[in-house]
């Protein structure tokens, strides 16, 4: 480790990263467009001046993301030659920029807005005509470029030749005429096209499913675990006035998913915004599925435990940890369904295995199961339980509807069944309205968190089961 | 200045001579001598390295250089033995400059030689000459020079045969000013876009696709057989003694014999101008001078008596640069010059720093506003604060210093010529014709 000192206080760094992220660590709002922890440092947007002073020379401002750590260094980001350093350099970014933050998804969130409120100067001394480029350039499924907004710190390039290692990017053109560019105007491919919008530090590269869906500042930001793959990448989940998730993204997470995260998963949210929801509980009647208070729903799974023994229990992929314990308390034997390997499989993040916690499950003694054979385990079973979000739907919805007559079938799920194969379809809360523990591929135990509230009449999944085995308990001891 | 500067010729001795490009030509006027010298005579490289420092080579590329002191700067092959290289900067693109290109068309043995024993001094195997892409003939010579000495046994293995090697390649540029920077030069050679790298690391660690590298202007190369020949006393005797030896001067502009002459360093400008270029043309008074090519910024005809050399210029408040100096008569208006100057850094910043980037665009607005009468007032402070925005040393690579440079100086020496464009709201000196020119121009920019 190096000691230097940063606006008067002495700390130890790591000599191998650059200044600017010495900086960061120890609470320096030092500014950054062109620099990302995630990429090489390129010291090209020259926002990130700071005063560094080495021994007997005069101290000297530098970019930091360039600037190698040295013991003894002082470190002054609040100089006022730094500071008009980096208004100087805001200014002509804003030379050429369109201004056009009404109308622009990323303000809010943009350093350029940000910088230039911290930094900059309030008005603007150009009056030459600003660059006109292409406003709307579609780069595929996923991207639309705004080239006007652009300020060309070339972070996206940097992420196709470093992060997913095929570079599909680059600048083109030279100075003020430069652009960014697919290489014949081919449309982005991959994965993992998504991440150069959340690095993007301006508005010039916007997520097409996000375009003029939400101001940024309403939506709520919860952080939690993309439940697509067994990585479980770390993500946050923003929500719109408590109720539509309208966005997920990565959260830097050095040990799981870096800064990053796959289309795949970060394109699954509308799935949490499509209804209608199971708001309570139904019970099967005279005329159909009719609605059961939860308490009755509860009642009337416990008969079935005392009537049939202990449940075959047959559980979501989805299933945290906790909720796998209680479901554990049940008894009988436990599967999980564990769908066919995805296609997305690669050797960055998606892992292939649609399970989040397949690990969790299996140290729980869960057994996967493919859903094929899960339907014709439940054919040989008095009594299933069928236990978490989507797993209904793994099952297929109409080959649940084939299985025998006598088989009684308990559901917990998100989402009421299309067609009536249940005796009693118990409300669960989806992966945005609990909490709980995922165990990923390296065992890594990723949180979902509670991003918005659950329908009426739906308690967690936890509390539900923990209340079935308390009314079951005499039958299940047997 | 107390005693006149010795005059002789040395760069340009040959270049009269008929078939002066041929290897027969360069060898029957005591060319290769100082190649011999160095294989056979029992120079050891360091000692070649010594010599150069002693002689006070300073680099003609513009930076003005120790070039002794550069090639020291490469790693001893006992402790790092990696491959190293060596880059002849061929790339010359300075407005104004054109010295390089009258030693690789009429005495490009000279040029390899330098190449050659540089090579020897620094244990570097490979020589990669970048030309510049639109000087054809340049490069044409250069690569049948280096054919000659491949098929003498001067390039190649054993040369002289001795168990010196030594392979030089040659390449082509495609246009971009910014190529002639060291850094962009290397990455150009590697095959990428010519975007300059931050500094540091330096070439001498981390040059060539990353090994040990050094970058030498082609002047600077073709001094080094003389100095090697003729000793560092010679050399010493030559120029003043902060800048020894001849330097190529390239004076163009309004003059009667435009040219590259070849004097001491410390020269006078006005000898250059007078004495060389038979004084200012049509009979008219010098109005302004670039000394040393566009980066380097105008002074007024009052600084004529200047000593051409690296300190006497920067006391004169610009730079030697490439000693290419540009002349403008009394008819012609700087902010005009000044237009063109901005928007050939507009045309040429690689784009990777912010501040060069639209920082040479917005001068070359103001500049090609003011020259068309919409300047404003404010525009003369904008102007220096820009250019205060863009330089010194605010950016990856110094063309963006090299834009600002000739703008703080125009403002310095030529307020009363800004402010007259604004107050009137014309160019003063402008002819209607002129103004329809511009316009054209403007729109093709």
């Amino acid at each position: 480790m190096t000691k230097i000192t940063i606006d008067g206080r002495e700390v130890e760094v790591d000599p191998k990263k650059p200044l600017i992220a010495a900086c960061h660590e120890h609470a320096s709002n030092v500014p950054m467009y062109c620099y990302h922890p995630g990429l090489s440092p390129v010291g090209s947007c020259r926002i990130c001046q700071v005063e560094v002073k080495q021994g007997e020379t005069p101290p000297r401002v530098v970019v930091a993301c360039r600037t190698p750590v040295a013991e003894g260094m002082l470190v002054n980001t609040e100089a006022p030659k730094a500071h008009e350093a980096r208004r100087q350099c805001l200014e002509f970014l804003l030379k050429n920029h369109p201004l056009d933050c009404p109308i622009c998804d990323k303000a809010g969130e943009c350093d350029l807005q940000d910088y230039a409120f911290m930094e900059g100067q309030g008005e603007g001394r150009s009056v030459e005509p600003r660059r006109k480029l292409e406003k709307r350039k579609s780069l595929g499924d996923v991207i639309v470029l705004d080239q006007e907004r652009c300020i060309l710190c070339s972070r996206c390039v940097r992420f196709f030749e470093e992060v997913t290692e095929k570079p599909q990017l680059t600048v083109a053109g030279l100075g003020a005429r430069s652009t960014i560019e697919t290489f014949a105007d081919r449309p982005l491919e991959g994965n993992y096209q998504g991440n150069v919008a959340d690095i993007c530090p301006v508005g010039a590269l916007t997520l097409k499913p996000f375009r003029f869906q939400a101001r940024v500042w309403n939506l709520d930001k919860f952080a939690s675990t993309c439940g697509e793959c067994s990585r479980g990448c770390s993500i946050t989940v923003e929500v719109l006035r408590r109720s539509e998730v309208k966005r997920l993204r990565p959260r830097p997470n050095p040990a799981v998913n870096q800064w990053w995260m796959c289309d795949h998963g970060r394109f699954s949210f509308p799935r949490f915004n499509t209804g209608p929801r199971l708001a309570g509980s139904l019970i099967r009647g005279t005329d159909g599925l009719e609605p059961i208070e939860l308490e009755d729903a509860l009642d009337e799974a416990a008969d079935l435990v005392r009537a049939h023994g202990k449940p075959l229990l047959v559980v979501s992929p989805w299933l945290t940890q906790e909720e796998a314990s209680a479901a554990r308390e049940l008894g009988g034997e436990g599967l999980f369904l564990s769908p066919a390997p995805s296609p997305l499989k690669d050797d960055f993040l998606h892992t292939g295995d649609p399970c989040p916690n397949r690990r969790g499950l299996s140290e729980l003694g869960f057994a996967p199961v493919a859903p094929g054979e899960a339907l014709e385990r439940m054919r040989r079973a008095k009594l299933v339980f069928l236990v978490g979000e989507r797993a209904a739907e793994l099952c297929g919805i109409e080959a649940l509807s084939t299985l025998p007559a006598w088989l009684r079938l308990v559901v917990f799920d998100t989402h009421p069944l299309a067609s009536p194969a249940a005796c009693v379809e118990i409300g669960v809360p989806d992966s945005c309205e609990r909490t709980g523990t995922w165990i990923n591929v390296d065992g890594h135990a990723g949180m979902l968190s509670i991003a918005r509230s659950a329908p009426p009449g739906v308690a967690p999944l936890v509390r539900t089961l923990a209340e079935l085995q308390r009314r079951a308990q005499g039958a299940l001891a047997r | 200045m107390s005693a006149p500067l010795k005059r002789e010729t040395y760069l340009l001795s040959r270049v009269d001579l008929p078939d002066s490009h041929r290897l027969a030509v360069y060898k029957a006027n005591g060319g290769y001598a100082a190649l011999e010298k160095v294989l056979t005579g029992g120079h050891t490289p360091a000692q070649v390295i010594q010599l150069v420092k002693d002689s006070g080579l300073r680099g003609r590329g513009g930076a003005g250089f120790s070039t002794g002191l550069k090639w020291s700067f490469m790693p001893d092959p006992a402790k790092d033995p990696r491959p190293r290289y060596l880059a002849v900067n061929a790339d010359e693109s300075e407005p104004g400059t054109c010295k390089d290109r009258v030693l690789m068309e009429k005495d490009p043995h000279g040029l390899v030689e330098g190449i050659l024993v540089a090579c020897y001094a620094m244990r570097v195997k490979t020589a990669y000459v970048y030309v510049r892409g639109e000087y054809r003939q340049s490069y044409e010579r250069v690569e049948a020079a280096i054919a000659e000495a491949r098929a003498a046994g001067l390039v190649g293995q054993k040369i002289l045969g001795t168990d010196f090697a030594c392979e030089i390649w040659m390449h082509k540029g495609a246009g971009a000013y910014i190529c002639g920077e060291e850094t962009g030069l290397m990455e150009s050679l590697e095959g990428k876009r010519g975007h300059p790298r931050p500094k540091p690391p330096f070439p001498a660690g981390f040059g060539l696709w990353g090994q040990p590298t050094t970058v030498n202007n082609v002047e600077t190369l073709s001094n080094v057989p003389f100095i090697v020949l003729r000793g560092a006393a010679w050399f010493q005797s030559l120029g003043t003694p902060k800048s020894p030896g001849n330097v190529l001067i390239g004076i163009s502009g309004h003059v009667e014999r435009p040219g590259v002459y070849e004097l001491p360093l410390g020269i006078r400008a006005r000898t250059v101008l007078e004495e060389c270029a038979s004084g200012v043309w049509k009979g008219r008074s010098l109005k302004a001078w670039l000394p040393g090519g566009s980066s380097t910024g105008f002074l007024p005809a009052a600084k004529i008596d200047v000593a051409m050399d690296h300190d006497s210029i920067k006391e004169a408040g610009s730079m030697l640069g490439t000693a290419a100096m540009v002349m403008l008569d009394e008819t012609a208006c700087t902010v005009r010059a000044m237009q063109v100057i901005a928007r050939f850094y507009d045309h040429e910043s690689c784009g990777q720093c912010s501040q060069c980037r639209e920082g040479t665009q917005w001068l070359h607005q103001i500049f090609a506003r003011l020259e068309r009468g919409q300047g404003r007032r404010e525009d003369i402070e904008l102007l220096s604060s820009l250019a205060n925005g863009m330089a010194p040393g605010k950016t990856i690579c110094a063309l963006s210093d090299a834009a600002a440079i000739p703008t703080h100086a125009v403002v310095k020496h030529f307020r009363d010529e800004l402010e007259e464009h604004v107050r009137l709201g014309r160019c003063p000196l402008a002819s209607p014709h002129d103004v329809s020119d511009w316009v054209a121009e403007e729109a093709h920019a």
